[in-house]
């Protein structure tokens, strides 16, 4: 369990403005007490993830397609730098396809959520996630558990 | 074979031969020997008749003389006194004659010579009545006295010549026995040499004739062999070649020529001669490998253009290796075959791939875009809809919710049905790795994921005791699903559904296309429901893409979902049968094979 002493702070790069509104709009909702950054692209993520000084956020909503520096390529960067080795990822796209989802795996990502298409199972998932007893999560994991079924 | 025995067949009539020719040889020897010694043993007979005559010429004289001298006595008749130094001379031929004829004997030449003695005693005796009876006063009682002692001694002498007479005979009967055996022993060899040297003719003469005969055959089947083989050549388009690397000499076979377009034997076999056919673009390749070939002793097989004699230009395949031959001088024989139409039509397939492989990546663009490019404004709308919704219809009349209502219904529909496209194009694509798959470990996956609509029905699956097959694991997922997901839909309303999967054996006779379905070679695989079913006519038809049999709204259905589950089994070389009956339920047969 993450501690809530500290407001949880949340992270999300999706070049796709409708659903940035989405996913604020879900977290405002669920009236959790967190902090939620959002950021249009990969090179603005990596901006802030690469300033000095800062406080690693706890989970990350990461697109896979977007423009410029896409979800893979920050996936690649993050996973790389040793400082971030406590932040989760959550990997948050369309795509549900084979292709995509064995990559993040081996690319080491946390977990792999399809976009829903129904904003109260939105809410759930955000809900699900940020609840997940991450370091239970990432110490039993595999592929089975990889793939987040809502 | 043939011609192994035929060597071994020769072996053993050299060898039987070479006995042969030693008895002959051993035989004819013999004879001669004997021949010899009945030579020796006619030159004995003569020899010693000859002594008896001469013997007893000898014995005649003296009668002759004794005759003669009693005549004179009586009448005093000089004329018959007038041979008698004729007859002593003949006397001392005859037995002059008598030493050489016997002179190998010297048992007869001590004989001889104390008849000799005999003879001058007698001749004196002669003498010594001669001159009693020419005395004037003959005394009558010296001369009967004389006359008697020369009686005697005649008497004598008669006896010693017939003894050696005698002895002469027996001599003679002893070499006649002799003669007589080697005679016959001789008459045996001649017999047997003439038959033993007959039979060997009669051999030979008949292993000859099979010889011929054979060879004929032999030489016969090798130009048969030849004919087919030119034919052949002709046939199938391709002609062969030689080049004794020793003498240097090149043999190219009839239809080595007709496929340059000339008729056979119309240039001399040589290098030059060759190579003028050969296309200039490809002549340094081919002869660099022909050359290299030469050194290192390699096989060779290479495609060149051949340029022959009516213009149009030719694909040859020319292949090559090495051999000895009989005279264990290095050869390379090679084949040219005419691969124009091959190659023409690998060259037309390969242009065909290249745009089937456009064609099929054109497919999963088409793919990607209904899977990701599609599926995100739908997703947005389906998003803004819930979000309206959520907020109690934003205000919204009853009509305008109502409108809402179906907007979402018929968005959903347009996801499934893009989703099912997506699967049904997976399922013809490539990819087709097959993996050893546990049914019932992937069954149990399965069920975890459909818990959710399984619940929402209140059915009950029963999975049975399954067998483990290979497959491709994503597709057999995707057919339970479909299987499971149709039995759930289709099911009737006031009863809850009950679906079962397990193995079956089969039993009886079962045929799919006049493909017989023996327990031995396939698994069966039952899936089957209480649903609401249909009626069996409708059988094939629920497999077809887009085929549906309800009309009502509440089984929304895509039409995919069963010619999905009809594609995977087909990749796996199975196949799916179905038995319904109308508010009875459905049973679906899927048929894996045993060995895949």
């Amino acid at each position: 369990m993450i501690s809530h002493k500290d407001p949880i702070h949340i992270l999300l790069a999706d070049d796709d403005e409708d659903d940035r509104n989405f996913f604020s709009e879900a977290i405002a909702e669920l009236k959790m007490s967190n902090r939620v950054t959002l950021f249009k692209d990969g090179k603005e993520l990596m901006e802030y993830l690469n300033q000095p000084e800062i406080k690693t956020p706890h989970i990350l909503f990461l697109d896979l397609n977007m423009p410029g520096k896409t979800g893979f390529d920050c996936l690649k960067e993050i996973r790389t730098n040793s400082k971030f080795k406590e932040l989760s990822i959550a990997i948050y796209s369309t795509s549900s396809s084979e292709k995509d989802i064995e990559e993040t795996f081996v690319g080491g990502a946390n977990i792999y959520i399809k976009k829903p298409n129904d904003f109260s199972k939105l809410k759930k998932v955000i809900k699900d996630v940020v609840n997940i007893n991450w370091q239970f999560h990432s110490s039993g994991l595999n592929k089975e558990t990889f793939f987040f079924s809502i | 074979m043939k011609s192994l025995r035929l060597y071994k067949h020769a072996q053993v009539f050299k060898i039987a031969l070479g006995i042969a020719i030693i008895v002959i040889g051993y035989i004819a020897s013999v004879f001669y020997s004997k021949m010899q010694k009945l030579d020796d043993s006619v030159e004995l007979i003569a020899t010693s008749n000859q002594t008896q005559l001469e013997l007893e010429k000898l014995l005649s004289i003296i009668s002759n003389y004794e005759t003669s001298l009693r005549s004179y006595i009586i009448t005093k008749d000089e004329s018959y006194l007038k041979d008698r130094f004729l007859n002593r001379g003949e006397i001392e031929l005859n037995i002059r004659k008598l030493k050489k004829l016997t002179s190998h004997s010297p048992e007869v030449t001590k004989d001889l010579d104390s008849l000799k003695v005999m003879f001058n005693r007698r001749f004196d005796l002669f003498r010594e009545t001669l001159t009693i009876a020419k005395a004037k006063n003959i005394d009558k009682n010296e001369l009967n006295t004389k006359l008697l002692e020369s009686t005697a001694y005649t008497n004598r002498m008669r006896e010693a010549v017939y003894r050696r007479i005698n002895s002469e005979a027996k001599k003679l009967r002893d070499l006649n026995n002799t003669h007589q055996f080697e005679l016959e022993d001789s008459i045996i060899s001649a017999f047997l040499l003439v038959i033993l040297s007959l039979l060997i003719l009669l051999l030979s003469f008949n292993k000859v004739n099979v010889d011929i005969d054979e060879l004929k055959k032999a030489n016969d089947e090798l130009q048969f062999l030849n004919l087919s083989f030119n034919n052949a050549e002709k046939i199938a388009g391709f002609g062969h070649w030689k080049v004794n690397l020793e003498t240097n000499t090149y043999t190219f076979s009839d239809n080595y020529y007709r496929l340059l377009g000339v008729e056979p034997h119309a240039f001399e076999p040589n290098l030059e001669n060759a190579t003028k056919y050969i296309h200039p673009d490809d002549l340094e390749y081919v002869m660099q490998t022909h050359q290299d070939s030469l050194v290192n002793h390699e096989s060779t097989s290479i495609v060149s253009r051949f340029l022959p004699e009516n213009g149009e230009t030719k694909y040859f395949r020319i292949v090559g290796s090495f051999t000895h031959n009989s005279k264990g001088q290095l050869v390379k024989v090679g084949v040219n075959y005419d691969i124009t139409d091959l190659y023409k039509k690998t060259v037309e397939l390969e242009e065909n791939n290249k745009e089937l492989q456009a064609i099929n990546d054109e497919l999963e663009s088409f793919n990607n875009i209904v899977s990701h490019d599609l599926q995100e404004p739908l997703r947005k709308i389906q998003m803004f809809i819930s979000r309206l919704e959520d907020d109690d219809g934003g205000g919204l009349s009853d009509q305008g919710k109502d409108y809402f209502t179906k907007i979402r219904t018929a968005a959903n529909r347009m996801q499934t049905l893009m989703m099912d496209l997506v699967n049904y194009t997976r399922t013809i694509k490539g990819d087709k790795t097959f993996v050893k798959t546990n049914l019932n470990s992937l069954l149990d996956q399965i069920l975890l994921d459909l818990a959710l609509n399984i619940e929402e029905k209140n059915a009950s699956v029963t999975i049975g005791n399954l067998p483990t097959i290979q497959t491709i694991p994503f597709q057999i997922e995707q057919l339970f699903i479909n299987l499971i997901t149709n039995s759930l839909k289709y099911s009737k309303e006031d009863v809850a559904p009950e679906i079962s999967i397990t193995a079956e054996k089969i039993t009886e006779k079962e045929t799919y296309q006049d493909i017989d379905l023996t327990d031995k070679k396939y698994h069966k695989i039952v899936v089957s429901d209480n649903g609401i079913g249909f009626r069996q006519e409708y059988a094939e038809k629920i497999f077809v893409l887009f085929q549906r049999l309800e009309t009502d709204a509440k089984y929304s259905g895509t039409g995919l979902g069963l010619a999905i589950c009809k594609k995977i089994v087909e990749n796996h070389n199975g196949c799916i049968k179905v038995r319904s009956k109308p508010n009875v339920g459905t049973q679906f047969s899927i048929y894996f094979p045993k060995n895949a």
